[in-house]
């Protein structure tokens, strides 16, 4: 028997493994990681089994439909939401390390399917046992991230603006901060847009030009060149804008920096 | 009042009467979701009774530029004559409101004291003297230490333009009138029966940022605004 | 390629001026850190903007009941009301005050609602001089200018142009100082305040159980507008009403703090009527202009928030777009996220279709709004509303791309193509290229995706490891 107030992670070092595998975890690695950061999808994937989950990977899964939501095509993003739903109804809990994809089955999955008798109910499940990576850490495992986290160089970071439902800046700085050796180089504007926006981007590249110019000046001047940024989105806008500068930065999702702080993955440098 | 203008009046009033209906009828299916709260003091309140309430003044009006001067029923007439003096100040408006705690006598005591000092003191309120003074010295009716804010209302004797037209202002306060918080004064007016047609709360001199953020005082109100802060 | 439409016209004019975004990167950022110092000094300020919230919603809610009270009371206190349905009727009966009272010269204090109903021109059109008297408008006027942020007009402004203004207009000296520059413009408006006959001034707050009207302005235009002129006319949109004199506090504390960083403005006036029998000055007349202009219409609809509005300009200052492109490029006399929903809903969609694109949603304006209007959330639900008036190509795009995503094989085979099709420019990043492509890299290059997804290392490696 795990005592009650025993987490997970504490049960692993004590070996009750029979119990590990009673936290059953569904990935949902979002299109973006899916496609273009693979090692994050990776990083999640050790952390979650390094803390004790059964990690799946529902092969079905696509995207949650954000843009189309977004940009105001409720029906696009609804028919996705419906192909989504079923995707993760066997699975006990859904982990994904995007915020941004975390509210859109949270909050907007059940509002677009609010009038419709037959879906509302699977989106108000799904929406009750979707967490974002680093809220599933520490609600649901127990996990102090602060306190697993090492760093060999200075480190900065970006708070993705859609976060702000599952933490705040003020989160991301403190456990950036609580790690080993860490020389945490804070933003001038802890709280700043990356200009991404989803389609934004692409309908309106003039404004969303200048908004990454902003960022990115607050990131390069503050003296790190490692950023913390946990959303795949702005990773790409910020990462983009960065190379196109020739701005020394890179870019790690908070699930990289752990999986590499406890040893389950090797170092990218 | 000419009599011809009660016909614009009445079809004004029947505007907005249909308007109310037509509203009314608009919002008849509409369910009302949100009541209006009634405890507010506890979450909007930020200063209460038991604090050192002239201390707060002075503080919260010191960081909004007011200058204060502590002062005792002897010697703020001495202040107010340093003051003056301080601003090349001649002519000097004296509108004391004959209710407040400072005294009926208070307003004649002030102006001999003045025009013994050299002074030009006068009570006259009309445009003339209110643009021209260099100086206005007022009563209030309330101080709010919270914000360190001076109320001044219109009234009988009591120009709105005293305490905005001339360059310099000297307000006269007694502790006694200090209360802790907005919370309080609000509260005070809404018990009170029929509101003064005009009140100003003043929180600091005239001010402007308009010019590349740049803080300039003296917009079209005063640029100095002193407060004579009475203990008994 | 079609032409850029008007609004993106202006949208690459204002990203162009460097000299202006500057000056509204430097102003609004400075604004929000007095904002947040002056917010930390609430004793919860998360419970004072529920509290805040709610007493509008509530008032909104039961708008009739509070319009009846508040214009009884306004009237008991010797006022005048007027109902105006929309911009034309309320310049229509401002005018018709002027008139009847002979006016050749009016005062104007700081009003938005009045910018909204374009009183000026109409007033001048009558023969009727209006002079704006808060400074960044009276400096906007004789420029022949427009405002560029709801509180603080000429954020766009550098004191080298003010300072032409001021000569031009009075034929003072040139001077570069701005004491001296203020100093100007109280001299030169002074002379007009002596020698008005109507002043008219906005409304911050309509306190219905007293007829009250709260004014606050820093300068003391709002106090002078309404104390010299014989008439006093105060424009207010019906969203403007309290209920309770008790529930000015809660607002006066959140309205200059998230303005300015100031905890209260300067000058909090409350008119309650005209100037009584023994008052020794004061407006002989009181006349309250209400404004629906759109306003009832969405009182039942799910953008009924809006009108919850207290004007304060925090979300201007919090956006960055508004700090990029500045207020002029919005089009509209409400720039910024707000803007965005208020002149669409008030003024059309159609013709401002593009304000709600024209945002990232990064929730900024949220975050600060002292009333808790869910900007980015109503954001999207206009763009539904103009979902139809897209571009064609992009609807077709857009479902193409939901049919891509709705099979795991043809999303594996988008995957496949951005993996290997995507030209390599420099070191595995990408650039340029059509449409939404080329619009991406217009200011930042694309990684070109790994070969091996997640799901194929999944499938590779992942799964099998314990």
């Amino acid at each position: 028997m795990i005592p009650a107030r025993m987490a997970p992670h504490e049960a692993r070092v004590s070996g009750c493994y029979a119990e590990l595998d009673a936290v059953e975890v569904a990935l949902f690695v979002t299109c973006l990681t899916d496609t273009f950061f693979p090692r994050v999808g990776e990083a999640v994937v050790r952390v979650l089994r390094h803390f004790g989950c059964r990690v799946e990977f529902p092969e079905g899964q696509t995207c949650c439909g954000q843009p189309a939501f977004n940009s105001g095509f409720d029906a696009e993003a609804a028919a996705l939401a419906r192909r989504m739903i079923p995707v993760f109804e066997p699975y006990e809990q859904v982990v994904t390390p995007s915020a941004s994809c975390a509210t859109m089955v949270k909050t907007h999955f059940p509002e677009l399917l609010a009038d419709e008798a037959r879906w509302r109910e699977a989106a108000a499940r799904l929406a009750a046992k979707t967490y974002e990576f680093t809220t599933f850490l520490r609600e649901k495992l127990d996990v102090d991230i602060g306190a697993h986290l090492s760093f060999d160089e200075p480190v900065t970071f970006h708070f993705p603006c859609h976060a702000r439902e599952a933490y705040g800046p003020d989160d991301l700085h403190n456990w950036l901060a609580g790690g080993k050796q860490a020389d945490l180089c804070v933003p001038e504007h802890s709280d700043l847009c990356c200009g991404f926006g989803g389609l934004f981007a692409v309908d309106y590249p003039e404004i969303s030009g200048p908004m990454l110019a902003d960022r990115l000046e607050d990131l390069a001047a503050s003296g790190a060149r490692l950023v913390i940024c946990n959303e795949g989105g702005c990773t790409l806008s910020l990462a983009g804008g960065a190379h196109r500068r020739g701005l020394p930065l890179r870019f790690k999702h908070v699930a990289e920096c752990l999986a590499e702080s406890l040893g389950l993955m090797e170092p990218e440098r | 009042m000419n009599a011809d203008r009660s016909e614009p009046r009445a079809s004004a009033r029947a505007a907005m009467a249909a308007f109310i209906d037509a509203l009314r009828r608009r919002l008849r299916d509409f369910e009302s979701r949100a009541s209006l709260p009634q405890e507010l003091e506890q979450t909007v309140r930020q200063v209460v009774a038991s604090d050192d309430l002239p201390t707060r003044f002075t503080q919260a009006a010191t960081s909004v530029g007011l200058e204060v001067h502590p002062a005792s029923p002897t010697d703020w007439m001495d202040l107010i004559g340093d003051i003056l003096r301080k601003h090349d100040a001649h002519s000097v408006v004296v509108q004391l409101d004959t209710d407040s705690p400072l005294g009926k006598r208070a307003a004649t005591e002030l102006g001999n004291r003045l025009t013994a000092d050299g002074f030009a003191p006068t009570t006259a309120l009309d445009d003339e003297t209110l643009f021209s003074a260099d100086a206005a010295i007022t009563s209030v009716a309330a101080a709010i230490a919270e914000t360190g804010t001076i109320v001044c209302t219109s009234g009988p004797g009591l120009a709105r333009g005293a305490s905005l037209l001339p360059p310099v202002h000297v307000a006269i306060v007694q502790t006694s009138q200090l209360v802790p918080d907005q919370c309080d004064y609000f509260d005070q007016l809404a018990g009170q029966a029929g509101l003064p047609a005009n009140i100003n709360l003043i929180t600091g001199p005239s001010k402007t940022a308009d010019i590349e953020g740049i803080l300039v005082t003296g917009v079209h109100g005063p640029r100095h605004v002193h407060v004579v802060l009475v203990s008994p | 390629m079609s032409t850029p439409t008007a609004f993106r016209q202006r949208v690459c004019e204002a990203v162009a001026d460097e000299r202006v975004v500057r000056a509204v990167h430097l102003a609004t950022w400075h604004k929000m850190e007095a904002r947040a110092e002056s917010m930390r000094q609430l004793r919860d300020p998360e419970a004072i903007r529920e509290l805040a919230a709610q007493i509008k919603q509530h008032t909104l809610e039961n708008l009739p009941h509070y319009l009846e009270q508040f214009v009884a009371q306004v009237e008991r206190s010797g006022g005048c009301v007027h109902f105006a349905a929309d911009a034309d009727t309320a310049r229509r009966i401002i005018c018709d005050i002027a008139a009847a009272h002979g006016t050749k010269l009016a005062v104007k204090a700081k009003s938005m609602t009045s910018e909204e109903i374009h009183l000026n021109d109409a007033l001048e059109a009558a023969g009727v001089r209006t002079v704006e008297t808060d400074l960044g408008e009276f400096i906007v006027q004789i420029d022949h200018d427009r405002p560029s942020h709801i509180v603080t007009p000429i954020i766009h402004k550098d004191r080298q142009q003010i300072a032409r203004a001021l000569v031009r207009e009075t034929g003072c000296e040139y001077t570069e100082d701005a004491e001296e520059l203020t100093a100007i413009a109280r001299r030169y408006l002074r002379d007009i305040f002596r020698r008005c006959d109507l002043g008219i001034t906005g409304v911050n707050f309509g306190v219905a159980e007293s007829g009250t009207l709260c004014i606050c302005t820093n300068e003391g235009n709002g106090r002078m507008s309404s104390t010299r002129p014989r008439v006093h006319v105060a424009l207010m949109g019906i969203e403007k009403l309290v209920p309770r004199l008790r529930d000015l506090p809660v607002f006066l504390k959140l309205l200059a703090r998230s303005s300015t960083g100031q905890p209260l403005t300067v000058y909090t006036t409350l008119v309650t009527g005209p100037k009584r029998v023994d008052d020794p000055d004061g407006p002989e007349e009181l006349h309250v202009v209400l404004l629906d202009n759109g306003r009832s219409e969405l009182l039942t609809g799910e953008f009924a928030e809006v009108l919850r509005c207290i004007r304060c300009g925090a979300c201007l200052n919090a956006c960055p777009v508004y700090r990029n492109i500045g207020g002029h490029a919005y089009g509209s006399v409400y720039p910024g996220p707000i803007g965005s929903l208020v002149t669409p809903l008030l003024q059309g969609l159609d013709e401002h279709a593009e304000l709600p694109r024209a945002s990232s949603l990064c929730g900024a304006c949220q975050v600060v709004c002292p009333v808790k209007i869910d900007i980015p959330g109503l954001l999207v639900r206009l763009r539904v509303r103009t979902r139809r008036s897209q571009p064609l190509l992009k609807r077709a795009a857009i479902r193409l791309w939901k049919w891509m995503m709705k099979s795991p094989t043809r999303y594996a085979w988008v995957q496949w193509c951005l993996s290997r099709l995507l030209p390599d420019c420099r070191d595995g990043w990408s650039r340029g290229g059509p449409g939404p492509l080329g619009a991406w890299t217009h200011c930042r290059d694309l990684p070109i995706p790994p070969k091996q997804s997640f799901r194929k290392l999944w499938r590779e490696r992942l799964s099998d490891e314990r």
